[in-house]
């Protein structure tokens, strides 16, 4: 059995995992509520959080995997990159797991674990193909050619993440956080072509999302408080249909480009239902539980990556970033 | 009882293995590779993991990170090994090794924690020190000039009571009990909730 920790951002989260991949136990504390007042993740009060809940969900993981802490062959944790001082939470608590029962230790990279979501029992997803992975940090298309190898960058946002731009534009809209949840909700009460929302045009793969963001807040400026109550959901409907535009035009031009027509969608934006609908029926997306962030795929990715023996992993530190 | 002890809440992570009261080793580095000096400790003690019968872990006040590193390791070994954790304030532990000096903590943002009836947080300058008083401590040797001029007497920078040492925290821990009932020091609430005053 793999046992997996992720604290990179602001879910704690634990999970159990056969060798060959069968989920045993997935467990995620989300700690939106408490990040909702902000509007956004604090990190210190999230690395805060994390503290108090990384050893009491890790052990509700292996109640609910019916495990014990003997059971389990490997350790697996995000490394990076996401929040240093929320990564530095598991990491630590990783390793002294690992080091107390002298176990190998996984050093997982947080991406790569979003694609290995798509290598979970039931319904596992072959590589080679071209993954879209959609979240509250990023936004990039990659390259993924097979399961050990570190994917390609095929592209990226210039500026925000798909997540962060239904953040942003929720919060213009008065509605609560996290965003793509309330965005999706309230877009399908509304028109998608009420409003002609641009999304900029940028050469190659890479994406951009301030524009849209800034189109949205003069649209919204220009309405007198009861015409945003009426309008809203029609906003929220164009909003979210320029962001999956953006999304799958430039799935599918990368598809072309690499010659695939194997499409993949991953992380917390793979939720949204519009953008589910909008891709080709032959699209593999991940399962919805494992679109947030989950411990299963950090579990998942360390299946095909090379643990680190005792006691080389003793001095691992987190990376908040991958450049 | 063999005790591990580990504070890794200042810049100098420190960690001892401590018998009945007898110091079998004592090491000193950073916050991250605090496990590579447990493991060291252990092997030079020619002792087991499972050998080990309660933990005693510094609570800070330090860094949030580094007191965050501490108190996920020590509860997660913890629940690994079966056994019980005391917290040791990371103050009280420089006060025990240093007898009758004051001790000041860089809580960086221009404040030191110091232990004054309990720990608090403040600007060294609105520090009151009795003409006299031994300061130790990060914070000590950061403020150096302005401590000195209120009257206090601060020992050479490399003395080995401005750090933290494990011994310490082994020596005052007491009421073992469950890990999650060790509480970090903080002291500080974070910014965005200081912010929304
Ligand atoms: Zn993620």
């Amino acid at each position: 059995m793999i046992l997996g920790l992720e604290t990179s951002c602001d879910e704690t989260a634990a999970a159990v995992i056969t060798e060959d991949g069968q989920i045993l136990a997935n467990v995620i504390s989300s700690q939106a509520d408490l990040h909702a007042r902000y509007g956004g993740v604090v990190p210190e009060v999230a690395s805060r959080r994390h503290l108090e809940l990384v050893t009491p969900v890790l052990q509700e993981a292996l109640r609910d995997a019916g495990a014990e802490l003997d059971d389990v062959e490997l350790v697996a944790v995000t490394a990076g990159p996401g929040l240093i001082g929320a990564l530095l939470v598991g990491v630590a608590a990783a390793k002294a797991i690992a080091w107390a029962r002298r176990l190998p230790l996984a050093a997982v990279d947080h991406l790569q674990g979003h694609i290995a979501s798509l290598y979970l029992q039931p319904e596992p997803v072959p590589p080679p193909f071209l993954c879209l992975l959609a979240s509250g940090g990023h936004t990039m298309l990659l390259d993924v050619q097979d399961r050990a190898t570190k994917a390609q960058v095929l592209g990226t946002t210039l500026d925000d993440a798909a997540g962060e731009a239904f953040d942003k534009g929720a919060r213009l809209l008065g509605l609560g956080y996290p965003g793509g949840a309330e965005i999706d909700r309230l877009a399908r009460e509304g028109d998608p072509a009420a409003y002609d929302l641009p999304v900029a045009r940028v050469p190659g793969l890479d994406f951009s999302f301030s524009g849209l963001k800034t189109a949205l807040l003069y649209a919204v400026k220009e309405l007198s408080a009861d015409e945003l109550e009426r309008r809203r959901a029609d906003l929220a409907a164009s909003y979210q249909s320029a962001i999956v535009r953006a999304l799958v035009e430039k799935a599918r031009q990368a598809a072309d480009e690499l010659g695939t027509s194997r499409i993949a969608v991953v992380g917390g934006v793979a939720a949204n239902s519009e953008l589910r609908a909008a891709l080709p029926p032959s699209t593999a997306l991940a399962p919805l539980p494992l679109c947030t962030d989950n411990a299963a795929m950090i579990a998942s990715a360390a299946r095909f990556s090379d643990p680190i023996q005792y006691p080389r992993y003793l001095g691992l530190d987190a990376y908040a970033s991958t450049a | 009882m063999l005790i591990l002890a580990f504070d890794t809440a200042t810049d100098i992570a420190t960690s001892a293995l401590v018998s009945d009261g007898e110091v079998l080793g004592e090491r000193a580095s950073r916050a991250s590779t605090v496990l590579e000096d447990v493991d060291a400790l252990l092997r030079q003690a020619s002792a087991q993991t499972r050998e080990i019968e309660a933990l005693a872990v510094g609570t800070g006040p330090g860094s949030f990170t580094g007191v965050r590193i501490g108190l996920s390791t020590a509860r997660a070994l913890a629940f690994a090994l079966g056994i019980p954790v005391a917290g040791v304030s990371t103050l009280d532990a420089l006060a025990a090794g240093a007898p009758g000096a004051l001790p000041v903590v860089d809580a960086r943002r221009g404040e030191v924690f110091v232990l004054r009836g309990e720990p608090r947080v403040l600007e060294p300058g609105k520090l009151e020190v009795a003409s006299g008083t031994i300061c130790v401590g990060s914070g000590a040797v950061r403020y150096r000039t302005l401590l000195e001029a209120a009257g206090a007497v601060i020992p050479p920078d490399g003395d080995e009571r401005h750090v933290p040492r494990a011994r310490f925290h082994a020596q005052l821990a007491r009421d073992f009990g469950p890990a999650e009932a060790v509480e970090p020091l903080y002291l500080r609430v974070p910014d965005a909730d200081r912010n929304r005053g």
